[in-house]
């Protein structure tokens, strides 16, 4: 097999993955960018609302980072280690300056200056955004930026596993999507920015790509995942494609219906109403559907009409926008259709605040696919953005410093280990005759969203546990038809089912064992938060079939516990 | 809100290395809300996991998914199923490989060509030194926050230059995509490299023939045609003359070639001849097509185009 060597790997190149390329490149490094869709096609483009930033001299002067902090810790009920929310504070305004003068087009003030908008959860306004598309021009801008600098770019290459020696990572195989030619990267240090995984649920705004790859390939090298139970689901999606309709439309007067016409929300939420958090909205929604008051297909209504067609399009352009192209409505003269689905994973790779792995040397991640953990159990909007930034580049700068301290050792009895990644690939998808990837995919996705989702109770999870099991079995007679070797989606596609399953039973295992409803974990038979027992980080292994638990304490630094109520 | 499924018939051109190319065809029901990705999905997980083709946001965002639907090229995730069926009249829905790139597998191309295109105009901005070592700050004005921000939208998607005549005709031309990303930052006020953005980007534009079709298949309203022509108006202050004169004459070449291969009289060829007036030409072009014209290269619009040349002409 080929060998190429680097002094750092970045798998993904999304936001976080492309901060961190950056950051070792101008420290003089010699870095490649592993990514299975062209950079700007990775799921950071679809960001909508903004990005959260404390800007000095440029934010309610009543406003300090300090509100920020606390604001980002009690959104993710207190499971936010709060060292790490500090950081994401003190550093958000240096990072939208950074993105701005990289020529990012921020929305402006009349005197010029970058503009700001509310958003859920902020004691002040702080996000800033750009239209309504501020993942797509953030991605662009820092895409465009590092395309000029000196970085080696591996597009639509697919990364199959890490190598590991005992206790350290020493490389990557990756295929090349086009020819499936498969190649050894040897790197001192690898940064995982592989982004979500919204694809092991039925129902998702993310990406098709989103599956999950990386928390899996972490998993196999044995390193481990903090707080994987924690997935956060947005009551609001556009049926049936599941395009995110932002809460702004709530926010502006917009009512849910179901199929008897009534406002539901009043027997959910009496006095917030429609405008109650993400968690009960979508549990209402889900209700409804469940007691036969959704509509046919399973989806309730998002009445917008009595605004009236000028308010719609003037305030709401978005979500009237959305419905027309996607699903064909006219929101002036129907209501939207829409149901929740899933949004955001909190979990990630366990790491610090400099991006490292406590498990294994030369482990970084950042982004979506790490877990700091600045959103605990509930991510407040627009923080996700900005912690892709922040700590993409904590991470780029810590991996130089880990490169400047560890010199190269020698790797090259691990070749054999590489070619058994390939092998292994090969193996599992190798049979004759037998099931298809589409087969368990299917049944992976409704088995998560019924019994892993949004409600959650011992019986369906450990139903759900034994599903996955079975399900991970019939993977090894999974079954290949197309044996071409030019851009075999199909081969990729079943490989990204192994992940999906690698990280769905790890899910399924942690959510079973947290006996206690925080954020977006609700649990119907734990409905309260039990601060006594479980205020603590998950911590969880996967060997083979079993999934091994340990917790760690949440770092509490200014912030007591205290409910969340708004 | 009625669920009616309606079964359709998705003919996809196929192709691969060994087997050359072939059309085959799918059923599925779908409903008025299903998008052309989510067909395709739907045929891969559940009928036939080899079909190849690229897709990731669903959202019109990312630029992935374009591809030929019933001949126009568009993103398949911003397209219904039952939208097509609509417009054609029958529940059959084609669906090919985008036009000009060369094609890999299925629906899958190659965008080496594309990329080349695009970085060759020194895609991003290029600060003073003072902004990018924190000592100045930028301040935009809204309204040019608001004009870059049309043109700064564009998604490389590829679909304009997949639609683009003079691409295939001129080698020397960056084509649609590259030019509204070249322009988004030649009008940037904080850009530092005016001068070379302008030599890079000058000649080039003059060898667009303003045919719209760019303008016609962008699905984010960019208008890269706008973009041309906005460039074009820059000439002006190009310090060291290049042969744009020169250039001029290639580019009525290149309109006469152009409407030649897409079927079209002899009329506008005199015409360009006998007045040579290229603004004159391009303007006439311009208002004919317009708005009037969707996609200029579908057969059964050619009659109308000449009638409305001949009118024009006289
Ligand atoms: C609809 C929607 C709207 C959102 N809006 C907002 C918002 O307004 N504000 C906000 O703060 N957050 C928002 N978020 C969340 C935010 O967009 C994401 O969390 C963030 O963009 C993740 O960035 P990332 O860099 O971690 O990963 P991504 O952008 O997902 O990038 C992952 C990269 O990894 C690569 N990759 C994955 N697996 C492999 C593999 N096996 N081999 C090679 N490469 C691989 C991919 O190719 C890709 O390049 C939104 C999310 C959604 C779904
Ligand atoms: S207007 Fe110019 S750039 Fe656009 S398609 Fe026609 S020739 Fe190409
Ligand atoms: S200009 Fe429009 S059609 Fe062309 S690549 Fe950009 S978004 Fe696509
Ligand atoms: S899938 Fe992203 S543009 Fe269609």
């Amino acid at each position: 097999m080929e060998k190429l060597s680097y002094d750092a790997i970045v798998i993904g190149g999304g936001l976080a993955g492309l901060m961190a390329a950056h950051e070792i490149a101008v420290s003089g490094y010699k870095v490649a960018v592993i990514s299975k869709v062209f950079p700007t096609r990775s799921h950071s483009s679809s960001a909508e609302g903004g990005i959260a930033a404390y800007i000095e001299g440029n934010s309610d002067p009543n406003d300090n980072p300090d509100y920020m902090t606390y604001d980002t810790i009690k959104g993710g009920d207190f499971l936010v280690d709060q060292d790490a929310a500090e950081l994401l504070s003190q550093k958000s305004g240096e990072i939208v300056r950074i993105m701005e003068s990289w020529g990012t087009l921020f929305n402006r003030q009349p005197d010029g200056r970058v503009a700001v908008r509310y958003f859920g959860g902020q004691t002040y306004p702080r996000t800033r955004f750009v239209g309504d598309k501020t993942g797509m021009a953030l991605l662009h801008t820092l895409f465009q930026r590092v395309s000029g600098l000196d970085i080696d770019f591996y597009n639509e290459w697919f990364a199959l596993d890490l190598i590991r020696d005992d206790k350290r990572v020493v490389g990557v195989v990756a295929m090349e999507m086009k020819s499936m030619t498969p190649v050894f990267f040897k790197a001192r240090a690898i940064v995982m920015a592989t982004g979500g995984m919204g694809m092991l649920y039925a129902h998702s705004t993310n990406a098709y790509i989103n599956t999950g790859d990386g928390y899996a390939m972490a998993l196999r090298a044995g390193a481990a995942l903090k707080d994987p139970e924690f997935v956060q689901f947005h009551p609001t999606a556009l049926y049936p494609s599941d395009i995110l309709i932002s809460e702004a439309a709530r926010g502006e007067g917009a009512i849910l219906i179901n199929n008897k016409g009534e406002r539901f929300m009043a027997r959910y939420a009496p006095r917030k109403l429609d405008l109650a958090p993400r968690d009960i909205t979508s549990r209402a929604i889900i209700t409804e559907i469940r007691e036969g008051r959704g509509f046919p297909g399973g989806y309730v209504g998002l009445d917008l009409r009595h605004l009236g067609e000028d308010y719609i399009k003037e305030r709401l352009a978005l979500a009237y926008e959305a419905a027309k192209n996607f699903a064909g409505v006219d929101a002036t003269q129907e209501p939207i259709p829409v149901r929740p689905a899933q949004h955001y994973y909190m979990g990630g790779i366990d790491v610090d605040i400099t991006g490292q792995n406590p498990d294994l040397v030369g482990l970084f991640a950042a982004g979506e696919a790490a877990c700091v953990s600045v959103h605990g159990a509930n991510r407040l909007g627009s923080n996700s953005l900005l912690e892709t930034l922040v700590f993409g580049r904590e991470t780029g700068r810590a991996v130089a410093k880990f490169l400047s301290e560890h010199k190269e050792e020698d790797s090259n009895s691990l070749d054999k280990e590489a070619e058994k990644v390939v092998d292994d690939a090969y193996k599992f998808v190798k049979s004759e005759s037998g099931v298809h990837f589409g087969e368990i995919l299917n049944k992976l996705r409704n088995v998560m969203w019924e019994k892993v989702g949004i409600f959650r109770d011992e019986d369906g999870m450990k139903d759900a546990l034994s599903q996955i099991i079975e399900l991970r079995k019939m993977t090894s007679s999974m079954y290949v038809l197309d044996k071409s070797t030019t851009y075999n989606t199909e081969f990729f596609n079943a490989l990204e089912l192994r992940n999906m399953l690698d990280l769905a039973i790890v899910i399924a295992r942690t959510a079973l064992e947290r006996k206690e409803s925080r954020g977006a974990h609700y649990r119907t038979d734990y409905p309260e938060r039990d601060d006594t027992n479980w205020l603590k980080h998950t911590i969880a292994y996967l060997k083979g079939e079993t999934v091994e638990i340990t917790y760690k304490p949440v770092r509490i630094t200014r912030w007591k516990p205290e409910p969340r109520v708004y | 809100m009625s669920e009616e499924e309606k079964e359709i018939v998705v003919k996809i051109k196929r192709f691969s290395k060994e087997k050359g190319s072939w059309w085959q065809e799918y059923k599925l029901k779908v409903d008025r809300f299903t998008q052309m990705t989510e067909v395709l999905r739907r045929i891969k997980t559940e009928q036939d996991p080899t079909l190849a083709y690229r897709a990731s946001c669903h959202m019109a965002v990312c630029g992935s998914c374009g591809m030929k639907i019933n001949g126009e090229p568009r993103l398949a995730c911003k397209t219904l199923a039952l939208d097509m069926v609509k417009k054609y009249g029958k529940n059959e829905i084609a669906i090919e490989p985008m036009d000009f790139f060369p094609v890999i597998k299925d629906l899958i191309v190659d965008w080496t060509d594309f990329y080349n295109r695009m970085f060759k105009v020194k895609p991003r901005l290029y600060p003073s030194k003072e902004v990018l070592e924190g000592k100045a700050e930028h301040r935009l004005k809204p309204e040019d926050q608001r004009e870059l921000w049309k043109f700064e939208q564009c998604i490389w998607c590829g679909l304009c230059v997949s639609a683009c005549p003079s691409v295939k005709n001129d080698p020397e031309f960056l084509g649609p995509a590259a030019h509204a990303k070249g322009y988004r930052f030649l009008a940037d006020p904080r850009d530092t490299i005016f001068d070379e953005r302008l030599k890079i980007l000058i000649d080039s534009a003059w060898r667009c023939t303003y045919c719209y079709q760019c303008f016609n298949v962008c699905p984010r309203d960019i208008e890269p045609v706008t973009t041309i022509k906005k460039t074009r108006a820059y000439t002006k202050f190009l310090s060291e003359k290049t042969p744009v004169a020169l250039t001029g004459e290639k580019h009525a070449d290149s309109i006469a070639k152009s409407i030649e291969e897409t079927g079209k009289i002899e009329e506008a060829k005199v015409y360009i001849s006998t007045y040579g007036l290229l603004t004159a030409i391009t303007d006439m072009i311009y208002a004919m097509q317009n708005g009037k014209l969707k996609y200029a290269l579908v057969t059964q619009k050619k009659v109308k185009n000449m009638e409305q040349i001949r009118k024009i002409i006289g």
